[in-house]
């Protein structure tokens, strides 16, 4: 048997680009430069698209090469080449203020992704260590510790475009799980989660031009005149 | 055949409004389109009612849109909310439209080119809105009514920001940001479903997400992905609904976007993500038993209620006062879910219906009022509204009475119901206390309302001069009044079917 068609081998190279995700997540949160940042989700959603493509070949499951096209054309592509423009537009300060300081936020997101692993753990079921199941177990803990490191980035950040960076990132591990654990969703619901996740980006990016214009600042702690 | 021609006009007539008026420049032609699309919305809504009525569920395209007794109950109610915010939304951007020069309503430039931009978005994005929500009711596929909530969201960011303050910007900052995080909580939620679906049904067919198939077969699914999934799907559509303490967006929104999506966002999205809530809840509680989401469900209500109490009573804006006074009747309907057994479903969908009818009425009285005066302190005025506004101001007070739940108003039943599944669960400490909350906000809500309109005249030149914006107030109060003598036959047993669909044996 080639190496190409053994699942081991395609496990093997699941997991090790489930931990190139990670890892680029954990370097987005350890790195100021914000064209770096959309740069590096890029990158991230690209290796999710290549994820795709692994698992649609292992397992004969067509539909998501449609999934990874989609991700590769949108996430990897479009959205980051938006993104830059928006920031060449507006003529931002090219740099992230993190409320909280780099050491102690890259150890926040060690924790986090501790405690994804704690979660993933709940979900493993030896008896059925096949297929799904045992793909499920490492890339969903990736998946929950993208989900939580987004979340901390989007309350870490002041900025409006850093943290729908974060959204964006966080957005990126509910992929993760999709196409991983259950082999993608029917592929009319994805079609509309991509659509859906667009739209918001060009939204936002919009509302983030006006924001600019108006209060002269993209700090989203000066938007604070609502209260009580 | 005929009965799934009700699906597809409940979904093709607003869509069709949509499309039509963003093509057309002259505003009193979208003014027609609006008003004719919600009058046929409505008649669609009650054609798909009494289809239901007579067939117990209706599917359509091999099942992806499925209509059952909920979904029709929910596809009536935010028909009639549309129907009745049309004539008034008329009137309002008429009022606006005139003084839109002096005012400086449109932000720097107020020519009319401008103004009839802004006119077009609202009249071109509210039944897109109004389609989104459709959609979340009569979708079967879990993912695709969670396409459509996020639908609802897009579709009324713009709409927020409709008058171009800073404030409204920082509104919908906010609105866009959380609701995009609460979202993709939901989406999540969504995920681990199928997941624990996908061990059991298998395949990858589009049905192994609808709702229909899912239910029958929830017994079986894994059980720690269920109980993820459930708190997830609650964190969700929870802060789509404004469930503490994920409501902060709430009273921004509602403050800022103007009147008639303010009533649509309090009344018709909420009830959209009350429904997905109660949608996930049935499966969740086949699978685990009723008592791990009920106390979850319990919590958060309780939790709702108690933190609107303090903001009701110490409010200054009377909007925002409307907005927490939607917050509490969020947190009411999920606690009753929360007590379940028969009572609770039932009380539920009962203060969901009356709700929805009694709020457009108190958001129609502050809005008349903030056209006229200028602004919508509770401070500023020394009261009085009352010689201002002779039409809108006593609707006003009776609005108020309606909505906390004062005897004889319909509310009143459904808030006794809910009391009473509390008791049938056995959890007679939380209904004492939340008791006492209802009192609270009784109290706060009446005494900021009533300092409003009673007192002497100010002096302050009459209002209500136009038939566009009295008339609805004044038809809707007359429904409020004759729902609290009289309930109709073919609606309660809607809502009695609906509830059905709730009630989880254990």
């Amino acid at each position: 048997m080639n190496f190409w068609q053994d699942p081991q081998f395609g496990d093997r190279m699941i997991t090790m680009m489930a931990a190139l995700v990670l890892v680029l997540q954990i370097m987005m949160v350890a790195q100021r430069g914000l064209v770096t940042n959309i740069r590096a989700f890029g990158v991230q959603s690209f290796l999710l698209a290549c994820i795709g493509v692994t698992i649609a070949y292992f397992n004969h499951a067509p539909h998501i090469y449609a999934a990874a096209a989609l991700t590769l054309v949108f996430k990897a592509i479009l959205l980051p080449l938006i993104l830059e423009r928006l920031v060449a537009k507006i003529e931002i300060r090219q740099e992230i203020e993190p409320f909280i300081n780099i050491p102690i936020s890259v150890l926040v997101s060690g924790l986090l992704t501790l405690l994804a692993y704690v979660v993933a753990e709940s979900f493993h079921r030896p008896d059925e260590a096949r297929g799904a199941a045992s793909l499920g177990h490492n890339t969903l803990a990736v998946a929950i510790a993208l989900f939580l490191i987004g979340f901390f980035m989007m309350i870490n950040r002041r900025k409006a475009l850093t943290q729908v960076l974060g959204l964006l990132c966080l957005e990126n591990g509910i992929l993760l799980a999709a196409i991983s654990l259950t082999y993608g969703m029917p592929l009319i619901v994805e079609i509309g989660i991509f659509f859906d996740v667009l739209v918001a980006a060009l939204l936002l990016a919009i509302l983030i031009f006006r924001i600019r214009e108006t209060f002269d600042s993209m700090d989203v702690s000066r938007l604070s005149r609502l209260k009580g | 055949m005929i009965a799934e021609m009700s699906i597809l006009a409940v979904l093709a007539i607003p869509l069709l409004g949509s499309v039509l008026t963003a093509a057309m420049t002259s505003p009193r032609k979208m003014e027609i389109v609006y008003l004719l699309s919600a009058v046929a919305s409505l008649v669609a809504a009650l054609w798909l009612a009494a289809e239901v009525a007579t067939h117990g569920t209706v599917f359509w395209l091999d099942g992806f849109l499925y209509a059952d007794s909920l979904s029709a109950l929910m596809v009536l109610l935010t028909s009639f909310v549309y129907l009745v915010t049309a004539p008034y939304a008329v009137g309002y951007f008429r009022h606006d439209e005139r003084y839109a020069e002096k005012d400086q309503i449109f932000g720097e430039s107020n020519d009319a080119p401008t103004s009839r931009a802004k006119l077009r978005k609202y009249y071109a994005l509210v039944p897109l809105f109004a389609f989104c929500m459709f959609l979340v009711a009569v979708s079967n596929n879990l993912g695709v009514m969670w396409v459509a909530v996020e639908g609802t969201t897009l579709a009324s960011i713009f709409l927020v920001t409709f008058y171009a303050r800073p404030t409204s910007l920082e509104a919908a900052w906010k609105y866009a940001i959380l609701g995009g995080v609460g979202l993709s909580m939901a989406l999540f939620g969504t995920v681990l479903t199928y997941y624990s679906a996908y061990q059991v049904l298998g395949g990858d067919s589009l049905s192994a997400l609808n709702w229909s198939v899912l239910v029958d077969a929830a017994p079986r699914f894994g059980h720690p992905a269920m109980r993820l999934a459930f708190i997830l799907v609650l964190l969700g559509y929870g802060t789509k609904a404004g469930l503490a303490p994920m409501h902060t967006w709430k009273p921004d929104a509602y403050s800022e976007a103007p009147i008639p999506v303010a009533i649509l966002m309090a009344t018709a999205v909420l009830n959209c993500s009350l429904y997905a809530l109660a949608r996930f809840y049935v499966l969740t509680s086949r699978c685990l038993g009723p008592g791990f989401a009920s106390q979850l469900l319990v919590l958060f209500g309780l939790l709702t209620v108690g933190i609107a109490v303090p903001f009701i009573l110490v409010q200054r804006n009377y909007r925002r006062l409307l907005a927490y006074s939607s917050i509490d009747h969020a947190g009411i309907m999920v606690l009753s879910l929360g007590f379940g057994g028969v009572l609770g479903p039932l009380g539920m969908l009962l203060h969901m219906t009356f709700h929805t009818i009694t709020k457009p009425l108190l958001f129609f009285c502050a809005g008349n009022g903030q056209q006229h005066m200028g602004n919508d302190s509770l401070r500023k005025g020394p009261g009085g509204l009352l010689h201002v506004l002779p039409v809108s101001a006593p609707l006003f007070l009776l609005g108020a009475l309606a909505v906390t739940g004062t005897p004889p108003f319909s509310m009143f039943q459904s808030e006794f119901m809910v009391l009473r599944a509390g008791f049938a669960a056995q959890q007679t400490g939380l209904v004492m206390l939340f008791a006492a909350f209802l009192v609270a906000i009784f109290c706060g809500l009446f005494y900021h309302v009533s300092q409003l309109v009673l007192g002497p005249s100010t002096g302050v030149p009459r209002g209500d001069s136009s038939r566009w914006k009295t008339y609805p107030a004044i038809g809707l109060a007359g429904i409020v009044v004759l729902l609290s003598f009289w309930l109709p036959a073919p609606l309660y047993s809607l809502v009695e079917n609906a509830a059905r669909i709730l009630v989880v044996n254990p």
